[in-house]
């Protein structure tokens, strides 16, 4: 069988590193991914582990690196990326990648505190620079303000400023501040300052238009120039705490216009002089990052390496005695020899001179389920893993997936248009799929298609097919054989014609029909050879004909995957030697499935070989007999509800052999597993045989691998290999496997059974029931696809002359846009569901348990993508 | 008028008490804690939390760490989430989160004022502020003198204006009276949140009132404790008990006329809920202090309050647990960085 009928055989292996050896063993296993660790300090807290110290410097480093690359972001700085995938360094190399980084970040870091300042600084000259620009033109206001309206209240003083200098006189007495404040706090520092001074003050502001760097978060900042003016000591004190209570920057301001000309044009040299002097840091920033750029990647992936091996070996054993780590694995078997060839390798670059061993062990633990896929099957199987991870070597329904699942979806999405354009676009997904490979896309939505482009392939195909039976494209038919059907028969006049679309096909009629000689006596030729006649596209009881014809396929469809799932379910018990299952259960399964829904089909099958078009309306209702069956209803031909002769006694046998199944499901096992036990208990009563625990089985896995063995003697291996397992406890370990077995409760596996056997007969019928659902999803999807194509293409064809062409135009694109969005997506995807529940739901119930836990190697490659969280 | 208000409360507010009930499952828990206690340096600490919801909080924080910065990390997470939710919140529950924000404003505001009278720079004072009860005109409150200043020319516009009306006086700020506005503010704000929750109504003023009663008494009961021995008068200590708890108005009047530690006891143990707080109290080595008995309590009311569904309460125990959970987390990492082990275990577990 394929490897994917069933998951990889594992084993736990123990593994002894010598500790020297033990960084590069693990270094190479990381990069095979082929070893699940186990820990084996699980109740050593995280912050006691040996090598706790190490990654702790690991973290140090990616701390370090990580504020590198957050320079690179805020720079925009791209990050080289060749692809290259570094080895783990040594040990050793710690320290130099350590001292490097240290280096650099010492040095990012003292040129951003250089440019802080020096932005710092910048800022404050450019915020002075707007200051005396703005209240320049307060003061010229202001002066304009008194030359025209002198003050009443001081008229001594206008006098004098008549006399004098009038330009600056009138500030003599009031005192001002000018500064530069955050734009939003304004409202709020104006309403303050009122209250705070009774309204004693002046306050002016006007809006800076250019917007500054905030020089410590980088973030970029409106603000403005205000000026506050006001009278004596006291206040100025008041304002000057309002103004540090708003974070507003004061800054001097001279009174006379020469003076503050003189400042400007000082503030102006100065601001050149710095903006060098920032470019030069600027550049020199640059020099430094893009070096970085070239390298932390790189970095990046050695560090995560690192700390992923200490990880790992935190998850290790020291025995202090031996000088060496002992690990425990699981790994597939068929890898042993890799896993030992890199190990082998691990020691052989560490210069160690003993051998690290690797050994296989014994356990009565569930080992985990590792399904090896590849880009096609991983789909599937992830739709199998999504439900639950199979059992460690239960059948694994992936597979079957692949076929059965393409096909049911398509069953409900027949169309062949449709299916055209879903497997356009999967094919688009899967041939440019390197290019996403490369680069996973940011969008989760687009990236659960791409994760599936295999499956939609196959769901695109499939529903081309099915499309190409229902004779279906965008709801229209195509006529590639030519209708089996002679309309002339009916004889409908011309009239008739004319007045009505669509029209009855009546099969009943003769001549109508050149089917086959052997259903239909008169029939001249052979009927439509492939799927449904496109005759049906313009008969006014397609819906009628099709629906009989697609429920009785979707039921038969049902009864065939569920019994392929009884199948599946005799290889587990078979692979499991579970033969009381296999006869206790499986087996009345069977037949109980058998005799309701199997019985079923084969009415189907027999009415439509028996019953043709001339008698089809006395023909019984194969519901309605169904239910009869089990009322023990004698069907009599009077009364149209007999099939063939005999019914009556047929029926009653099978209904008594299903009613016949339910006990035997219920019962017999209970009983067995009872009587076993109690068998037992008898014989341990008798002789408790102490040596009895002793794993006959557990030297077996050691000397498989001779070249390797372990030089020390059997006995004293096997209890150190207890004392690790921690999953046994070593007490139990060391009793008699009596108490290893649950404690048989009668009362307990009467409940299950009866459980089982309540839901497994319901099932039968409800999931036949459930399987209808293939045939409402495709009548559904064929009549929503017709309705678009007669509500909105329809009517845009149906307009005549210039207009018409116009009219055709620009309706297609509401018919595309509409096909994609509601039939494409929205249909797909129920139908998509809907073909998950009957996998799910419907066919893994009858043999998969899905309480396995999955196969996660420790493997480099998952944790440098960052998909791991380590 | 239950009802419906259930049936609404998930289209306004279902999204943050899913979130908030999400938040306190990454509360630590009895195990962490012990795990925590076991800790030998701040690193390992560090370590720990990783493994905790708090994550990589400290992954970019250069070694070694201080407790201060682990402080305020931990205070920067709590800051984030509130905001979060302050930004998510609509209608009612937006007022109900500001009113949450009202006490760390209050306490800003109060150690805003005393920072000043004791000379100390607003640069120095700042970052000791709490980020929950920043607002605009915080920093001027230095410029005021007298209460009568502080609430014209500054809080007038602040939302604590409607607290502020009982202690507005000519009288100069000094120590004293500031322990008297802290004291009235939060009356006034606890009577106002009180009143608030309880017109709201629903499973809200179910539980609020009760986390809210409770935090009253404890005030009215660590103030008559406090107040031994100051100047303070019986007549002006009554007027600072907040009137909303189990002890108002009975208990209150007894409690106004305590000279000692004994009576307060006395009065509380009338109430069957305050009686097993006082039992076992003491200053011996191995007895927990009163404050730390008041402190479980509060704990486990705010524990409870998540046990009822479509009401504010949670967020209220959220941010009240988070801040048990700051200073359970300060206080074992300051028993590491000083080596004073003996007293690493009385923290107060949350579950």
């Amino acid at each position: 069988m394929g490897s994917l009928f069933r998951s990889e055989e594992m084993c736990l292996a123990q593994l002894y590193l010598q500790s020297e050896a033990a960084f590069a063993c693990v270094s190479e296993l990381g990069e095979l991914g082929l070893a699940q660790f186990r820990d084996l300090n699980p109740n050593v807290n995280a912050f006691q582990r040996k090598f706790v110290n190490e990654v702790r410097r690991c973290d140090e480093m990616e701390r370090k690196l990580r504020f590198l690359e957050r320079e690179l972001k805020k720079d925009k700085i791209p990050i080289l990326d060749t692809g290259d995938d570094p080895v783990a360094p040594p040990p050793r190399e710690m320290i130099g990648l350590e001292a490097k980084f240290e280096k650099l970040e010492n040095e990012m870091k003292e040129v951003n505190t250089n440019q802080e300042a020096l932005k710092r600084n910048f800022l404050e000259l450019t915020e002075l620079k707007h200051i005396l620009r703005k209240t320049q033109s307060f003061f010229e206001e202001a002066a304009m303000y008194h030359g025209n309206q002198p003050s009443e209240t001081n008229q001594a003083e206008e006098e004098n400023l008549l006399v004098n200098d009038y330009a600056k006189t009138p500030y003599t007495k009031l005192g001002f501040v000018a500064g530069v404040i955050l734009r939003e706090k304004v409202p709020a520092f104006e309403r303050v300052l009122w209250r705070a001074c009774r309204g004693n003050v002046f306050l002016r502001h006007a809006e800076i238009e250019t917007t500054f760097e905030d020089p410590h978060t980088g973030d970029t900042v409106n603000k403005c120039v205000f000026i506050i003016f006001f009278q004596g000591d006291q206040l100025k004190t008041r304002v000057k705490k309002i103004c540090e209570g708003f974070r507003a920057t004061l800054y001097p301001c001279p009174e006379t216009p020469q003076e503050r000309r003189e400042i400007a044009i000082g503030v102006m040299t100065r601001i050149e002089d710095l903006q060098t002097v920032l470019n030069q840091t600027e550049d020199h920033r640059k020099i430094v990052l893009s070096q970085v750029a070239l390298d932390i990647r790189v970095w990046f992936i050695k560090v995560r390496k690192i700390k992923a091996i200490y990880h790992t070996l935190n998850l290790f054993n020291v025995n202090i005695a031996e000088k060496c780590l002992i690990a425990e694995c699981w790994c597939p078997v068929v890898e042993i020899d890799r896993i030992q060839f890199a190990l082998r390798k691990g020691t052989e670059l560490s210069g160690s001179s003993v051998p690290s061993i690797m050994q296989r062990m014994n356990t009565k633990e569930a080992p985990p389920t590792y399904n090896r896929t590849d880009k096609f099957t991983q789909g599937f199987q992830a739709i199998i893993d999504a439900f639950g991870i199979a059992n460690y070597r239960e059948v694994n329904p992936a597979p079957f997936t692949i076929i059965t699942f393409p096909f049911l979806f398509a069953v409900m999405f027949g169309d062949i248009g449709h299916g055209i354009l879903m497997f356009l676009f999967a094919l688009y997904l899967v041939l440019s799929e390197k290019k996403y490979l490369a680069k996973r896309p940011e969008n989760e939505i687009f990236e659960m298609m791409f994760d599936g482009r295999y499956l939609i392939l196959l769901m695109g195909i499939f529903s081309m097919y099915t499309g190409f039976l229902y004779n279906e494209c965008f709801s229209r038919s195509i006529n590639v054989f030519g209708s089996a059907w002679n309309v002339n028969a009916m004889n409908y006049t011309n009239t008739t014609l004319q007045a009505s679309g669509t029209l009855t096909l009546n099969p009943n009629v003769y001549g109508v029909f050149r089917g086959t000689p052997i259903m239909y006596p008169n029939g001249t030729g052979d009927p439509y050879p492939y799927g449904i006649d496109p005759i049906w596209q313009s008969a006014g009881n397609k819906i009628s004909v099709q629906n009989s014809y697609k429920m009785k396929n979707a039921v038969i469809m049902g009864l065939l995957q569920m019994i392929f799932g009884l199948v599946l379910a005799f290889y587990n018990h078979r692979y499991n030697k579970d033969y009381l299952a296999l006869f206790c259960e499986w087996i009345p399964q069977l037949i109980f499935l058998l005799c309701l829904i199997g019985y079923l089909c084969v009415l189907i099958f027999y009415k439509w070989a028996v019953w043709n078009v001339s008698n089809s309306n006395s023909a019984p209702s194969l519901l309605i007999g169904l239910i009869n069956m089990f009322m023990f209803t004698k069907p009599t031909w009077a009364k149209k509800t007999q099939l063939y002769s005999n019914q009556n006694e047929v029926q009653i046998t099978i209904v008594i052999i299903a009613i016949l199944c339910v006990p035997w499901m219920l019962l017999t096992k209970p009983i067995i597993l009872y009587l076993r036990n109690k068998a037992k208990m008898k014989q341990l009563v008798l002789h408790v045989d102490p040596i009895y625990n002793h794993d006959s089985t557990a030297n077996m896995g050691t000397t498989r691998y001779a070249g390797v063995r372990v030089a020390v003697d059997e006995t004293s291996d096997d209890v150190a290999i207890l004392d690790h397992d921690h999953l046994d406890d070593p007490e139990t370990a060391s009793i008699t496997p009596k108490d290893e077995e649950e404690k048989f409760d009668m009362s307990e596996v009467l409940i299950y059974q009866v459980i089982h056997t309540i839901e497994y007969c319901l099932s039968c019928i409800s999931h036949t029931a459930s399987y209808l659902r293939l045939w409402a999803l495709s009548l559904a999807h064929s009549e929503l696809s017709e309705v678009l194509w007669t509500m909105v293409m329809h009517s845009g064809l149906s307009v005549k002359g210039i207009l018409g062409a116009f009219m055709s135009f620009l309706i297609f694109w509401g018919f595309a846009g509409l096909t994609v969005g509601i039939l494409l997506v929205m249909e797909g995807l129920s139908a998509f569901l809907h073909a998950l529940r009957l996998h799910w739901v419907e066919f893994q119930s009858k043999f998969y348990k899905g309480e396995g836990y999955l196969f996660t190697p420790f493997s480099f490659s998952l944790i440098v993508e960052g998909r791991v969280d380590e | 008028m239950g009802d419906i208000y259930d049936m609404f409360f998930n289209m306004d507010s279902g999204y943050l008490e899913g979130l908030v009930r999400g938040f306190k499952n990454g509360i630590l828990n009895k195990e962490d804690y012990r795990h925590l206690t076991q800790c030998d340096t701040l690193e390992d600490l560090k370590l720990h939390l990783q493994g905790t919801g708090y994550g990589h909080f400290l992954a970019n924080e250069p070694s070694p760490l201080t407790v201060s910065v682990i402080d305020e990390k931990l205070r920067e997470k709590l800051v984030v989430e509130f905001e979060y939710l302050r930004n998510h919140a609509y209608k009612d529950l937006a007022t109900f989160l500001d009113f949450i924000k009202y006490s760390y404003m209050i306490d800003n505001i109060i150690l805003l004022i005393t920072g000043t009278l004791h000379q100390r720079q607003l640069s120095e004072l700042l970052p000791k502020c709490h980020p929950l009860g920043i607002f605009d005109q915080m920093e001027t409150v230095t410029i005021a003198n007298t209460t009568a200043d502080l609430y014209n020319a500054i809080l007038v516009d602040s939302p604590l204006a409607p607290f502020f009306k009982e202690c507005i006086s000519e009288e100069d700020l000094n120590e004293m009276n500031i322990e008297i506005i802290r004291n009235t503010l939060y009356k006034a704000y606890l009577e106002a949140f009180y009143d608030w929750c309880q017109r709201t109504g629903g499973p809200t003023a179910d539980v609020m009132c009760e986390i809210l009663a409770f935090e009253a008494d404890r005030r009215s009961i660590i103030i008559t404790i406090n107040s031994f021995g100051t100047e303070l008068s019986k007549e002006d200590r009554a007027k600072l008990y907040p009137r909303r708890g189990k002890l108002f108005p009975d208990g209150l009047i007894e409690l106004s006329k305590a000279d000692e530690y004994e009576s307060v006891k006395r009065v509380s143990e009338l109430y069957a809920e305050y009686r097993p707080l006082f039992d076992g109290t003491g200053n011996n080595p191995g007895d927990k202090t009163l404050e730390d008995k008041f402190f479980e309590h509060e704990v486990t009311l705010n524990v409870n309050s998540f046990m009822q569904q479509f009401q504010y309460g949670v967020f209220y125990s959220y941010v009240k647990l988070k801040e048990q959970e700051c200073r359970n987390i300060i206080w074992i990492a300051e028993c590491i960085a000083q080596r004073h082990r003996a007293k690493i275990d009385s923290y107060i577990p949350i579950m």
